[in-house]
């Protein structure tokens, strides 16, 4: 068979084609299209055309007088998501910063073995991992029986369940993904522009932040995002660290599609999920092209 | 201004240890223009780092207007480098860029903006003053580099290797510019290269390095006429090399015998510049010896010719070609050689292996 280059084209771009139809456009298009039904009386739906899923993400009605009032859970739930994706972003940068720095300042010949010991918990199961975390600071934990032993506390702290064990449980879990990009960042870093901003009487906190960061920057951001999302969008973490009581995004929307039976509410959380991780992936294309323009021309 | 005395730097400890510099002394004057020359692994760059405090002497003192430098951070000296690879900011603009020395002193901005202004106007990159620095080619990077270092008016002004990385033409403008940049200033520039020519274009003064030691210092000219050592002689220009045996003052290479005032007795190598051979003659007062023609080489304003003594040793003789009346050669040709006695200097006390 003889074809144009054009329709040549179009026969190998096929498959990939016929995937993202597949596993991308259809299962979206099935959640916005369940996200405007009706709840069925044991799960699934009824196709019957209702924007009541969409209503519940930050509304309640009330049962008596029918008014519609902020949900003040549903309203919690999302802005700990944000707080404790942002909150998880930060901490990793606070500890991954350093941890970069000091793998590429190793001699070439020793990055390879640190990156390696970095990416070991890789390797292990995230439920397996957690629950180490957790290990460490549940009541009878490593944490709390170190400092009873040591006579710094006398009852055992309660660290589970709350949004500081969520916070570590994911700090700890994500922080490779910032490690790794901040550096790459680094090791591209020409230590002669350190020099040459010492030599023009730079002292050393001033070239970190007129000549270092600026330059490691498009890594910061890029492992801010990398953290950030998949923050954002955590189940298995804040479900073992946070029990019911510290609840995140995707253990809501987890509970819609189980024991609360309200299947469009839930594809509606998912969409409102998905949304916010476009909105902050637009905000970091915009701060890194925006910086690579100016640094390219 | 700058006394450099017993300056040393040691790399590694031990027997692993390596002597970069071995206890080096000069002093530089106000306004001169400095070269330090050398091969590389002479040791050059291993003092100009000294100089600008990146590294720690392993001895010696380095006093810059009778104060001890060399405990001194480089963000505290009142000296500035021009890097071999400009290492400019390229998340910066030429203006910001240029600025930077300045705002890190903590200087005002009415203070800033007209003194990069001046600066820009200096080396004539006005007009990117707003350009981001990547975007520049090498010799405009050159000029950014060095507007960047003067900026701040440091005492004096490092400049490793500036030229290397640009071409043949472009390497000729800049050493035109940098002189004049010096003389405008009247900053006191050290110079490092490994390019002969150059330091002998532009520099007031020369120190040729080998071995972590400073082998000569002198103007370009004594250079040239009055190698020290063997090493110089052989580095800054083209040498002819002669090994003899003195005795009472007579010099013999040969069959051919000349009279050297103070030489002492025993073997020892004498040197002569290529266009201080004379061809096709015996002089009084020389060294008359007799070779063969093995080559001829034509340069336009002068021409090569490769000779061959009786003993094997080759020698080059450079001949001006002339309009009229210049005596040609031909290849493998016998001639007499005239070596005047006022040309040849005495490099080496015993033979040295060239």
């Amino acid at each position: 068979m003889i074809l144009s280059e054009t329709s040549r084209r179009w026969v190998l771009a096929t498959p990939a084609v016929v995937a993202i139809m597949l596993f991308s456009i259809l299962p979206l298009g099935v959640v916005l299209a369940y996200s405007f039904l009706t709840p069925g009386d044991f799960g699934n739906v009824k196709w019957i055309f209702s924007t009541d899923g969409w209503f519940s993400v930050l509304f309640e009605r009330d049962i008596f007088d029918d008014t519609l009032a902020l949900s003040d859970a549903h309203l919690t739930i999302l802005l700990r998501s944000i707080g404790l994706s942002l909150a998880t972003t930060l901490l990793t940068l606070l500890f991954g910063l350093p941890t970069a720095w000091f793998i590429a300042t190793r001699p070439a010949t020793q990055r390879g073995f640190w990156l390696f010991l970095l990416t070991i918990p890789f390797w292990t199961n995230l439920l397996v991992r957690t629950i180490a975390v957790q290990e460490m600071i549940r009541s009878e934990g490593v944490f709390n029986k170190v400092l009873l032993a040591l006579g710094i506390i006398e009852e055992p702290l309660q660290m589970m369940f709350t949004n500081f064990a969520v916070l570590l449980g994911m700090a700890y879990v994500f922080l490779p993904l910032m490690v790794l990009p901040v550096y790459a960042a680094i090791e591209k870093f020409d230590f002669r522009l350190a020099e040459a901003s010492y030599d023009l009487y730079a002292s050393r906190l001033y070239c970190l932040r007129r000549v270092i960061l600026p330059l490691v920057r498009p890594g910061m951001i890029a492992g801010s995002i990398l953290v950030f999302v998949p923050s954002l969008g955590a189940y298995v973490t804040p479900r073992i660290m946070g029990g019911g009581k510290s609840m995140m995004l995707g253990n809501l929307i987890e509970m819609q599609f189980g024991p609360g039976r309200n299947w469009p509410l839930g594809a509606a959380l998912s969409i409102t999920l998905t949304i916010l991780v476009l909105v902050a992936l637009v905000w970091y294309t915009r701060l890194t092209s925006g910086r690579t323009e100016r640094n390219h021309g | 201004m700058l006394d450099i005395r017993e300056l040393s730097k040691r790399f590694g400890y031990g027997n692993g240890a390596v002597n970069a510099l071995h206890e080096v002394s000069f002093s530089i004057a106000e306004g001169e223009f400095f070269t330090l020359l050398g091969p590389s692994g002479c040791g050059k760059t291993t003092l100009l780092r000294l100089i600008a405090g990146f590294t720690a002497p392993s001895g010696g003192a380095l006093v810059l207007d009778g104060k001890d430098i060399a405990g001194m951070p480089p963000n505290r000296r009142p000296v500035n480098t021009v890097f071999q690879s400009y290492a400019l900011f390229p998340h910066m603009t030429v203006g910001q860029n240029v600025a930077f020395a300045l705002e890190a002193q903590g200087r005002r901005r009415e203070e800033v903006v007209p003194a990069v202004n001046e600066m820009l106007e200096l080396v004539q990159l006005m007009h990117l003053r707003d350009r981001k620095s990547s975007e520049l080619s090498g010799g405009q990077q050159q000029r950014v580099a060095l507007a960047r270092a003067l900026v701040a008016k440091p005492r004096i002004l490092l400049l490793d290797e500036p030229l290397s990385a640009l071409d043949m033409k472009l390497r000729k403008e800049m050493q035109i510019e940098l002189k004049r940049l010096q003389r405008e200033t009247g900053l006191t520039f050290i110079f490092v290269t490994h390019d002969q020519e150059e330091a002998l274009t532009m520099s007031d003064r020369i120190a040729v390095m080998s071995g972590g030691r400073v082998q000569q210092i002198a103007n370009p000219r004594e250079l040239y006429d009055r190698p020290a050592n063997h090493f110089v002689a052989g580095f800054i220009g083209e040498s002819n090399f002669l090994t003899g045996h003195s005795n009472a003052g007579v010099v013999s290479v040969g069959p051919g015998t000349v009279t050297l005032a103070g030489v002492p007795d025993g073997p020892l190598t004498l040197m002569i510049r290529p266009e201080h051979v004379t061809l096709a003659t015996s002089l009084p007062d020389a060294l008359n010896l007799t070779a063969a023609v093995t080559q001829i080489v034509f340069f336009g304003t002068d021409t090569h010719v490769h000779l061959r003594l009786d003993d094997g040793t080759a020698l080059v003789a450079r001949v001006q070609n002339v309009l009229h009346g210049g005596r040609t050669f031909a290849e493998g040709e016998t001639i007499g050689v005239a070596l005047p006695a006022e040309a040849l200097r005495i490099t080496a006390k015993t033979e040295v292996q060239a």
